[in-house]
């Protein structure tokens, strides 16, 4: 091994207490950085997970007329060769087509604006896994062989009085009278029997939409089958959702193909953004860090200025000097941010399997859409990342030790008493 | 052959208040091999005229000629590369490195002037086993005593190969004993190897070991005897 690589190593562990203080508050930092990371990336993931698998799927596409006016007759133009090509691609995992339109609910007690969406149950629930976010005792999903039915939100039976308020028992098999407008303009009525409950992580979500069987829509409407708003797409891969988009766009100018991260912004930047996110929380703890380490290694010097004196004297050079003292203080930051991130990951771990539960201030994160129980969890890219940081700290935080080293002259540092 | 060749030396310390001459005009020319004690009274410029021959310190005027090479005319880069090839230093106060091995300290050197390994090893248990320290290898400093540290610190001076050896008051912390062990074993080096010695100091029992006597007064060579 190079001397001064081993010297360098040696020299951390010679004031043992003082370099353990350093090196317990690198640790304690690194580990804060690491598992809030690990935090803000639970809450991240399970925030496009809900995006994907609930509220959005990977890919959606309309008739580009729909997107500017949600008008019942803008259906999807060319279903036939659209639906053969999604069956065809191996890229993608299913899709589901949809009728959708806004309607006002009401009960004897209650009324509230929704989003009304026409599915058929056996092509939603590969699309969507909002049929696994049934509540307890709150019925079950849409069955093509029980017509009539609504998949509804807790919070919309709230609003519609479909759930005693005392009793928390949802009113399963309650009337509740659909009104919107048909094809014509025309006034239409239609009424569902609460079949499901259903409530994720985002509230706006779960307060907008509502689902019925795609067949029972379109008789009331009426609708023929290729007159269809939406067709929702999920992809085997995420990594092909640009390929896959740009591809349908291309093929077909009269579809508007939109992947989540245009039909969900936030989570749409979350997701290009959140590392780099990361990446500055650890470097705001690390600058922090550098003054402490910056001034260990300066007393450091101070302390050992005969032998940097002798060293100099003896023949070693400049170069190698500032090459011990760099090494010396990465070695210090390097021991401390290797046991934080150890300890953070240990932590992320743990509460990734076991869960951190936020349920007092669940209303406020459901709000935002973001789940009350999060697991946290962090890519294995993010240590690269981070350790290369904490290399980029120990350089910095060695420069000015290291430039006080370099200005001592042998003959003085050698007369002084350390 | 003369392997320093000093001429016309002179060290001026250009302090705020008063301008104080170390070194006045000193000629002088040390031959390979010798054994020579620089002696005189505290300030009398003992260890600046050593610094200046070591090349720590630079004159205000003359010339140092080692080995046809003016050391007073070098870049600071050069210098210490010089310094690294060329001199060996003993310090007072042994100044080893302390996280180092007796055999790491000695090997040091050796590997600033990135030689071989198996030369390194070879040389560094050959210059131990001289010293009479094969059985302090791998100690520590602080597992030695002041003598065996000092012995290591001749060790490291002469690993390098260097053309002579500079030791400023080596045996200044260390009792008789240690002293005439130290002074025998630099002696013996000195016959055996054929390594010149320099060393200042006041110590009697150094000044009469050595071969050639320089006494130095308010920085000019007031004496320069030669033993038989």
């Amino acid at each position: 091994m190079d001397r001064i690589l081993s010297v360098s190593w040696k020299n951390v562990w010679r004031n043992k207490k003082r370099s353990l203080i350093v090196i317990t508050a690198v640790m304690l930092g690194t580990a804060a950085g690491v598992f809030t990371s690990g935090l803000m990336n639970g809450w991240v993931d399970q925030r496009i997970r809900s995006v994907i698998n609930i509220e959005q799927s990977h890919i959606k596409l309309y008739n580009p007329d729909f997107l500017k006016n949600e008008e019942l007759t803008n259906y999807i133009k060319g279903v036939a060769p659209l639906e053969k090509y999604l069956k065809v691609n191996n890229k993608i995992k299913g899709f589901s087509k949809r009728i959708k339109i806004m309607a006002m609910a009401a009960t004897s007690r209650g009324n509230t604006g929704l989003m009304l969406l026409g599915v058929n149950p056996d092509e939603e629930m590969v699309v969507s896994e909002l049929y696994k976010d049934i509540v307890p005792d709150g019925g079950q999903y849409l069955d093509n062989n029980k017509p009539g039915g609504i998949f509804i939100s807790d919070k919309t039976a709230e609003t519609l009085h479909t759930k005693n308020k005392e009793t928390g028992k949802y009113k399963l098999r309650s009337k509740i009278v659909f009104t919107f407008t048909g094809k014509e303009g025309e006034m239409i009525s239609q009424s569902y029997r609460v079949c499901g409950i259903f409530k994720t992580s985002n509230t706006a979500f779960d307060q907008m939409c509502a689902f019925v069987l795609d067949k029972d829509l379109r008789s009331a409407i009426p609708l023929n089958e290729n007159e269809i708003h939406e067709i929702a797409v999920i992809l085997n891969d995420n990594s092909d959702l640009s390929s896959v988009k740009d591809d349908i766009n291309k093929r077909f100018p009269n579809i508007s193909a939109l992947d989540w991260k245009e039909l969900a912004p936030d989570a749409g930047m979350m997701s290009e953004y959140m590392y780099i996110y990361y990446m500055i929380i650890m470097g705001f703890i690390l600058f922090a860090l550098a003054f402490g380490i910056i001034n260990t290694m300066l007393m450091a010097i101070l302390e050992r200025g005969k032998e940097i004196g002798m060293l100099m004297a003896i023949g070693m050079n400049r170069s190698k000097v500032f090459k011990m003292i760099m090494l010396e203080t990465v070695f210090l930051t390097m021991v401390g941010a290797m046991v934080g991130m150890a300890v953070g990951w240990l932590l992320i771990t743990i509460t990734g399997k076991t869960g951190i539960d936020f349920s007092s201030v669940e209303e406020g994160f459901e709000a935002i859409g973001w789940s009350s129980v999060v697991y946290p969890n962090i890519p294995a890219g993010f240590f690269f990342g981070v350790t290369l940081m904490v290399v980029l700290t120990g350089i910095a935080a060695s420069l000015l030790p290291a430039r006080k080293a370099l200005k001592m002259n042998p003959v003085e540092a050698l007369r002084t008493d350390n | 052959m003369s392997v320093i060749e000093i001429r016309d030396l002179v060290k001026i310390y250009d302090g705020s208040a008063v301008e104080v001459t170390a070194i006045d005009n000193v000629n002088l020319n040390i031959d390979a091999g010798e054994f020579t004690a620089i002696v005189g009274p505290s300030g009398s410029g003992k260890t600046t005229l050593l610094n200046m021959i070591g090349g720590l310190d630079s004159p205000t005027s003359g010339s140092i000629i080692i080995d046809s090479v003016d050391i007073t005319r070098l870049k600071s880069k050069q210098l210490i590369d010089f310094r690294l090839n060329n001199i060996g230093f003993v310090f007072q106060s042994y100044n080893l490195i302390p996280v180092l091995t007796a055999a790491e300290n000695t090997s040091f050197v050796m590997e600033l002037q990135k030689r071989e390994k198996s030369l390194i090893n070879e040389r560094t248990k050959s210059i131990l086993t001289d010293v009479g320290l094969s059985a302090k290898m791998n100690s520590r400093p602080n597992q030695m005593s002041g003598g065996e540290q000092q012995r290591v610190a001749v060790a490291r001076a002469m690993a390098s190969g260097p053309k002579f050896i500079i030791a400023d008051e080596p045996t200044a912390n260390l009792d008789t004993k240690n002293t005439e062990k130290l002074l025998d074993m630099m002696e013996e080096m000195n016959e055996k190897r054929g390594i010149t010695f320099i060393f200042s100091t006041h110590d009697q029992r150094v000044i009469s070991k050595a071969h050639r006597i320089i006494v130095l007064e308010d920085g000019r060579i007031i004496k320069d005897e030669k033993k038989q």
